[in-house]
């Protein structure tokens, strides 16, 4: 049935058509440059500049673990803006202002991520933080009283990648004599997937932070965790929590939610701020299916939410943080009752799109149309085509009735 | 009959209904248990073909029947020791046994169904039978597990022995299936003489050499059942985190709506068999099947509809084509053959299956659950399609109703009955040239001499005068 096949193709080259026009919502490739510590000669603390600069516009990722790990996202609509750092201001007491992006006009917005604290409790019974008695939680581990590493070490051009590796200072048990907490950042100069587990859909105007803990001891049977997440936001702005549940696991195997904290839209080419993730994380480095953690989130607490007093959030967004801007915080737990429990691999990965714009989102790819098209698509063709053929012949015989009739 | 089975699927399951009871007390991991299920299935690939042949050809079917059976007794008991002397490699070779005899039985159970009740209510037996295996199953997960805090309260300690000691325990389901082909065996027996038929003795025996003869209506049966089954099983296996997933089912949500295929063949099977009994068709039935589980298939991967309408579909279409489908065998067959064709379907069904469990996997682990879906409804799809039709041309009587498949049952009835008439007679024949006892000999003198003998001494009863009681 040549027809049908035909038919099949074009229908096939109009979605991989429309398949790749919609492929690519990041836009332009960026050029990314790493700097560390820009301006000071030491490696005691750790600030990673990534320079994100496209068409007529520059991102600014300021990631550090001065104070609590906080990533700074400026956006500039200048291609040559800059970020300076005034040191002897940032390590003072009062870092408020030490941190600008110039000239000050090109900024469009600005936002800030902030991770602050890590919580172990004993998940034995139930994995949902909200339901967990408080004497099943262990003592918080507070992000801003960790030591971190240099991330001059871990720094990696090519890939564009650099790690945040911190262990807690105030370690009675000794849970990270072998262990520790890290945050590892990626950033991207154009759009693509990631070829490793959660496989993230990523846009040139995005960065991912992936929040690993490494061989932490836990502290009792059972042990989850779960991440603190907070958020700033300028004056007026508001963050909102998203669930999009899709039919679609192609690229994260049993995965069928993302979630997603986006901001307000907004009438420039700056577009809403997001962080994404989808609901899972890894308990191994080479993540595969069946090293995946449920990963729960809960709803997004913005009362009187507070930052931890130390981060560069206050250092570029000042004093006035706390009264002009929206803190909005967020906790995301790992692990179900059905996952094995952390301490038999004593590994967690879980993975975050950070950036601009409208965030990335999921289609089918181009094998599953095909496959669809043909297999289930070809069945209705027959069956169409069967009932055409089964007419024109019942019609024709009626007609040769009928002149034989005639004849008669 | 259908006690026959009970035994050996209420014990293929213990190992998943004390999955964390064996790996605790055996300290192995997951990878390590999975191989008692390995060492089951892998063997069966080939082991079931022979065991079906073994019963056409060498051992007959009563004999072959309570071999595998013990077998399985046997199999089990190793198991249990094994537990008892927390030997893990013991009880690998127990299940290895095990499976020599499990499957194999369950295809002795197969042709003793169709030796028994072919022409009369094969599909109602065919789903009796599958509701037993599914029932010996369930009772498998809720008691075991009840036993095991039982013996574990008697003992007062865990570990090993009470693993043993409870596995012991299940064991005796597998002496009650024993027990059942020794009754089985005796009344087959019984039968065959009241009703003057014999086994094996057609003068065609079955060769190796036969599968390849095999008409291609039973071959497309055998891919039917294989594509059905590595669609629907391996689908089931992998679905619990599906439904936790995609629906945000609970765990005890998922486990149940994930069991409810089997929960639902069990009371089905038996109605929708005694259904296919009366209507016959059994190729509509099978399409029926296969469209619903492909909707069922289709509506799991694209729709967030509650999945248990899906899941309840695929178990009304399960017990449908389970049913309708294992009792095709038997119509394109011949008698003498039917073992092997069943030991046959078994085999590439649980290669079938072992395969694609190792490959829904791999697709599952890169392409997700959505994929494995349409993987799946596209097999449904090509089976409908490429595979049912050419069957119901080439299937000659597969579809017919059940008034026309009894009327040319009755003519071949009739036929069959002239046959049998003859080899009576001829057997009579023979029989008179055989030493005789004095009874039958003073009859024959008797005649000779020209006495009036009762009307009831007629010649073709002569074989049963053999047997003085009839007389009395």
């Amino acid at each position: 049935m040549p027809g049908s096949s035909g038919g099949c193709l074009s229908v096939l080259c109009l979605l991989g058509s429309f398949y790749l026009l919609a492929g690519d919502p990041g836009g332009c490739c960026r050029k990314v440059s790493l700097q560390y510590n820009p301006g000071l000669n030491s490696s005691s603390v750790n600030l990673l500049h990534v320079r994100a600069v496209g068409c007529n516009n520059t991102l600014h990722y300021v990631w550090s673990s001065i104070g609590a790990p906080t990533a700074l996202l400026v956006y500039t609509d200048s291609e040559s803006s800059a970020l300076r750092v005034n040191w002897t201001k940032l390590l003072s007491p009062s870092p408020a202002g030490a941190i600008v992006v110039e000239p000050a006009g090109s900024v469009l917005y600005s936002t800030a991520v902030v991770f602050s604290r890590v919580f172990e409790y004993n998940g034995a019974n139930t994995s949902d933080l909200t339901a967990v008695h408080e004497d099943n939680f262990y003592p918080t581990y507070d992000l801003a009283d960790f030591s971190w590493e240099s991330v001059n070490r871990t720094l990696n051009e090519t890939a564009l990648s650099a790690t945040f590796q911190g262990v807690s200072v105030s370690d009675p048990k000794g849970a990270f004599r072998n262990g520790s907490i890290s945050f590892r950042v990626t950033a991207y100069e154009e759009s693509s997937r990631d070829t490793l587990l959660p496989r993230l859909l990523h846009t040139a105007n995005s960065s991912k932070v992936e929040f690993i803990v490494n061989r932490v001891a836990p502290r009792g049977n059972g042990s989850r965790f779960a991440l603190e997440i907070i958020t700033v936001e300028e004056k007026g702005g508001r963050k909102t929590l998203e669930s999009l549940r899709s039919i679609n696991d192609e690229y994260t195997p049993t995965i069928f939610e993302v979630a997603q904290l986006v901001s307000d839209a907004r009438n420039d080419s700056a577009g809403p701020s997001f962080l994404q993730w989808k609901a899972t994380a890894y308990s191994s480095q080479n993540a595969m299916r069946e090293d995946s953690y449920h990963c729960r989130y809960y709803p997004l607490q913005t009362a009187n939410r507070t930052l931890p007093r130390l981060s560069i959030a206050h250092a570029y967004f000042g004093e006035a943080l706390a009264s002009q801007h929206s803190v909005a915080a967020i906790n995301i737990s790992f692990g179900s009752e059905d996952n094995e429990a952390y301490e038999e691999k004593g590994y967690l990965s879980w993975s975050a799109l950070i950036g601009f714009g409208t965030p990335p989102k999921d289609t089918f790819s181009p094998l599953v149309m095909a496959i669809m098209v043909v297999a289930l698509g070809t069945p209705v063709v027959l069956l169409v085509a069967g009932s055409f053929v089964v007419l024109l012949v019942q019609k024709k015989r009626l007609e040769e009735m009928a002149a034989k009739d005639h004849l008669a | 009959m259908c006690f026959l089975g009970f035994g050996s699927y209420f014990c293929y399951d213990n190992p998943a209904a004390l999955q964390t009871q064996v790996q605790g007390d055996m300290k192995v991991d997951t990878t390590t248990f999975m191989a008692l299920y390995a060492w089951y299935s892998w063997p069966n690939v080939i082991l079931c073909f022979f065991g079906g042949f073994l019963i056409d050809r060498v051992f007959g079917i009563r004999w072959g029947t309570i071999i595998f059976s013990i077998f399985v007794c046997i199999g089990q008991v190793i198991f249990a020791l094994g537990a008892l002397f927390n030997a893990f490699w013991l009880m690998e070779l127990g299940r290895f046994v095990f499976g020599i005899g499990g499957e194999s039985l369950a295809v002795a159970q197969n042709t003793y169904a169709v030796s028994w009740f072919k022409g009369k209510e094969l599909n109602l037996v065919f789903g009796l039978q599958l509701s037993m295996a599914r029932i010996g199953s369930t009772v498998n997960m809720n008691v075991m597990g009840l036993i095991y805090s039982r013996v574990q309260e008697m003992l007062r300690s865990t570990g090993y022995t009470t693993l043993g000691v409870t596995l012991m325990i299940g064991g005796v389901t597998c002496i009650f299936s024993l027990i059942c082909a020794l009754v089985l065996a005796y009344l087959d027996r019984r039968a065959e003489k009241i009703l003057c038929k014999e086994q094996g003795k057609t003068g065609e025996v079955i060769k190796l050499t036969d599968v390849k003869d095999f008409s291609l209506s039973l071959w497309l049966i055998f891919i039917i059942c294989v594509c059905y089954y590595v669609a629907v099983f391996p689908f089931i296996g992998l679905g619990k985190v599906f439904f936790i997933e995609k629906f945000k089912f609970s765990s005890k949500e998922a486990s149940a709506i994930n069991s409810i295929v089997y929960i639902i063949s069990a009371p089905m099977s038996p109605a929708f068999g005694f259904l296919v009994d009366k209507l016959g068709r059994n190729i509509t039935w099978v399409l029926c099947a296969v469209v619903t589980t492909l909707a069922s298939c289709i509506m799991l991967a694209f729709t967030f509809w509650n999945p248990w309408i899906a899941m309840c579909l695929m178990g009304v279409a399960y017990s449908l084509l389970a049913c309708a489908l294992w009792p095709m065998v038997a119509f394109v067959v011949p008698d003498h053959q039917l073992g092997t064709a069943y030991g046959f379907m078994q085999s590439i069904q649980n290669l079938g299956l072992a395969i694609i469990a190792i490959a829904a996997g791999m697709i599952l682990d890169s392409r997700g659950y959505l994929f494995l879906e349409v993987f799946f409804s596209a097999c449904m799809c090509y089976m409908g399609q490429v595979i049912l039709k050419p069957l119901s041309v080439t299937g000659g009587d597969l579809n017919l109703s059940s008034r026309k498949r009894e009327k040319l049952q009755k003519l071949a009835a009739a036929e069959a009955e002239n046959q049998e008439k003859l080899r009576c007679q001829n057997e009579d024949d023979l029989a008179k040239l055989q030493p005789q006892n004095e009874f039958s000999l003073r009859n024959r003198y008797l005649s000779r001499l020209g006495a009036q003998l009762p009307g009831n001494y007629a010649a073709c009863h002569l074989s049963a005068l053999a047997h003085k009681s009839v007389l009395k």
